[in-house]
């Protein structure tokens, strides 16, 4: 896994100023993603996950905003913030205008996949002529050879009869058959990062596993990077190579699929992770996370879940939890040696020396003796 | 192919309401008040036999079914009947009328469209920004304006006080220009725009803010679908998402509001005509009620309800050539 770092995210919070107040709907994100590789940001609706992903392509609409942070594609910047000598932020002049994100970042740099096939697709065009659209305007080709690019790549994602189907309209599809032209769509104007956006949630599960197998393939043939913004463990595990668990606005843990799965730390992607039926194991009933998420306008002092977490300590609502690396450093030095690696953090107390375990179960102290002392802010 | 047998299917279903509508108007002309023999032989000393002789020469002592089965007969054959009042028969008449009526009310559409469409996509794009406010008031008041107003007042302001146009009358650019004492073609054409103006904007304003409206709120949500985020991923500028991406699946509802506005637009011509002193079908109705010449106000009302039934089947096939989703009812 030597392979170059082509997007990095460092920092990232996007905000909505809505009436009812600030979302933090992206409240202080990092990762990164490399050369031809499959990342995964999972978590349950609302963590954030797809705010995080469109602000990657600068899509966020009011009242939505980018606040902070860094996101750097290659040597271009998406987002770059320096701070003023009054302590505001302005955006760095190195920083790409909306026309050079156009031109050189959406589409020929950066794919997306939407979630809902159904609704991706313009009703009143032909499938054809929105599959040549955007390899033409991503692409130097001209239109014949845009046509008959976009007539290869519907034959390449599986469409029979590519020719006879490309003047049909998106209606006379299956969702299946559509989520395959938009994938096409994406991988023809040839891109070196695919952003799928839940691509898979809409369909039903035989379908799922063939679109999963499809994009495999693929991405192996054109060597294509994948972010894949997903809910579903399952589908983690099938095809990331890396993951990031979202919880509420920010990053919990994060790290190579097999360590998240097999070493799990944070007991937020313990939790997810019992949640998800599995053929390998006799349960009567699956154990869901208690509660639903806390609204991102005013979240819950220091660490965020620690108002579902069944191992919240009264110091989890005082300390900041950290990123702390919790990778298999076997010889505990902190370098990385052979068979090491020091991908895997978490940001939970349980791994940091701030005195989680001299600390009472929040559930022994109940919840009116708890002390908050201000908002976080 | 599909479209062709769906525009002849529309048509041949056209036939029923035709006849529908025929029968409904007999029946309301003849439940009319007041006599017409009466008001024909107006101010002449007529005994009963005279009468008598008026009313069978025009069949009226014949029974109701009789009459309305010889003037379905008529009307198949393009026979209207014949005006009592103006001597002639009803159908030279509507000829003669029908053009005044579809220059105003195709030339008030033209002026509703040209201007509310960039107009509803300016709101649009410009969502809650002064431009959209502004907007959004000129489309109010003018939904809210009867358009006999808007043409008193716009008489008032160009033709009185002004004097840039003419008030009333039109020029028709399908007459000889040496009817009107002009030199060739291109003043006709000069001419027939002047007298034109005034009354078109006063029967297009409506349609105008009607349109605007719904023009705004349907790319308001075209825009915010997702194939018009996925265009902005993809990097398509954003005068093409306009244009293109967002603009045609956001036509369709104006397709339909133009076709129902016939309706509201023929009717308007009624008044728009009074006003203006032009000799249309809706001056022609309201002279042919007040002097209760049957055969034209069934002849008028039948044209009219024509007119709109072919406006109708025009908007339904126009809606299916623009969304593809549209089914032409074949069952293959």
């Amino acid at each position: 896994m030597s392979n170059e770092t082509i997007l990095e995210v460092d920092g990232l919070k996007t905000h909505f100023y809505t009436e009812q107040g600030v979302v933090r709907a992206v409240d202080g994100v990092s990762f990164d993603v490399r050369e031809r590789e499959i990342v995964g940001i999972v978590g349950e609706s609302g963590a954030g996950k797809s705010v995080a992903t469109t602000s990657i392509l600068r899509l966020i609409e009011e009242p939505g905003q980018i606040v902070d942070g860094e996101i750097t594609y290659r040597d271009l910047t998406i987002v770059g913030f320096e701070e003023q000598d009054d302590g505001t932020l302005t955006p760095r002049e190195a920083m790409l205008s909306n026309r050079e994100m156009r031109d050189q970042v959406r589409g020929n740099e950066i794919a997306i996949i939407f979630q809902d096939p159904m609704e991706s697709l313009n009703p009143v065009y032909s499938v054809g002529h929105q599959v040549t659209e955007f390899i033409e305007l991503n692409r130097e080709l001209s239109g014949g050879d845009a046509r008959q690019e976009a007539i290869d790549m519907l034959r390449e994602v599986g469409i029979p009869e590519p020719e006879n189907r490309f003047d049909d309209y998106p209606h006379e599809f299956s969702g299946g058959m559509r989520q395959r032209v938009l994938i096409a769509m994406a991988l023809g104007c040839r891109p070196t990062l695919i952003i799928a956006d839940e691509p898979t949630t809409a369909l039903d599960v035989t379908v799922e596993g063939q679109i999963l197998d499809l994009v495999k393939d693929l991405q192996t043939k054109y060597g294509t990077s994948f972010i894949w913004v997903t809910h579903d463990m399952g589908i983690v595990a099938e095809i990331c190579d890396r993951v990031n668990v979202m919880y509420l606005g920010e990053i919990v843990e994060q790290g190579p699929v097999d360590d998240i799965f097999h070493d799990t730390k944070h007991p937020y992607t313990q939790k997810l992770l019992e949640s998800i039926p599995r053929p390998d194991r006799t349960v009567t009933e699956l154990d869901p996370i208690a509660g639903t998420m806390p609204s991102a306008i005013n979240p819950p002092r220091a660490c965020r879940f620690h108002t579902r977490c069944p191992d919240a300590r009264v110091a989890c609502t005082e300390v900041e939890p950290r990123f702390v690396a919790v990778g298999n450093d076997a010889d505990g030095d902190g370098d990385e040696h052979e068979g090491e690696h020091n991908d895997h953090r978490t940001a939970c107390i349980k791994y940091d020396d701030v005195g989680y375990w001299d600390s009472v179960p929040l559930e022994k102290v109940g919840d009116r003796d708890i002390q908050y002392v201000g908002d976080r802010s | 192919m599909t479209l062709l047998r769906y525009t002849i299917r529309r048509i041949l279903q056209a036939i029923p309401v035709l006849i529908g509508i025929s029968f409904i108007t007999f029946v309301l002309v003849n439940a009319l008040p007041g006599d017409p023999v009466a008001i024909m032989l107006e101010g002449q000393e007529v005994d009963q036999e005279t009468i008598e002789a008026v009313e069978r020469r025009y069949g009226l002592d014949r029974p109701f079914h009789e009459r309305f089965v010889t003037y379905m007969l008529g009307l198949i054959q393009g026979d209207l009947g014949y005006s009592f009042h103006r001597d002639m028969p009803v159908s030279t008449l509507m000829w003669i009328r029908l053009g005044p009526t579809l220059l105003l009310v195709i030339s008030a559409f033209v002026f509703a469209l040209v201007t509310a469409v960039p107009l509803g996509v300016l709101a649009a794009k410009r969502r809650n920004e002064p431009t959209d406010h502004v907007s959004r008031i000129i489309a109010l008041i003018g939904v809210s304006t009867p358009s006999f107003w808007i043409g008193i007042m716009l008489i008032l302001i160009f033709a009185v006080w002004l004097g840039w146009l003419p008030s009333g009358r039109l020029v028709y650019p399908w007459r000889d220009p040496a009817h009107y004492g002009f030199d060739g073609r291109l003043e006709l054409y000069y001419q027939t725009i002047r007298h034109l103006l005034l009354p078109m904007v006063a029967l297009g304003t409506l349609q105008m803010a009607t349109i605007m409206r719904i023009e705004r709120s349907s790319m308001v949500e075209s825009l915010q679908e997702e194939y018009v985020q996925l265009a902005r991923a993809y990097g398509v500028p954003e005068r093409t998402i306009l244009r293109k991406h967002a603009f045609r699946s956001a036509q369709l509802p104006i397709i339909t509001i133009v076709g129902l506005n016939l309706s509201t637009a023929l009717g308007g011509a009624v008044l728009i005509e009074t006003v203006f002193e032009i000799n249309g079908m809706g001056r022609l109705l309201i002279q042919s009620i007040q002097q209760l010449d049957y055969q034209v106000v069934m002849g008028v009302t039948i044209v009219l309800a024509t007119i709109f039934v072919i406006g109708v089947i025009i908007t339904d096939i126009s809606y299916a050539y623009v969304d593809p989703r549209v089914s032409y009812g074949d069952r293959d």
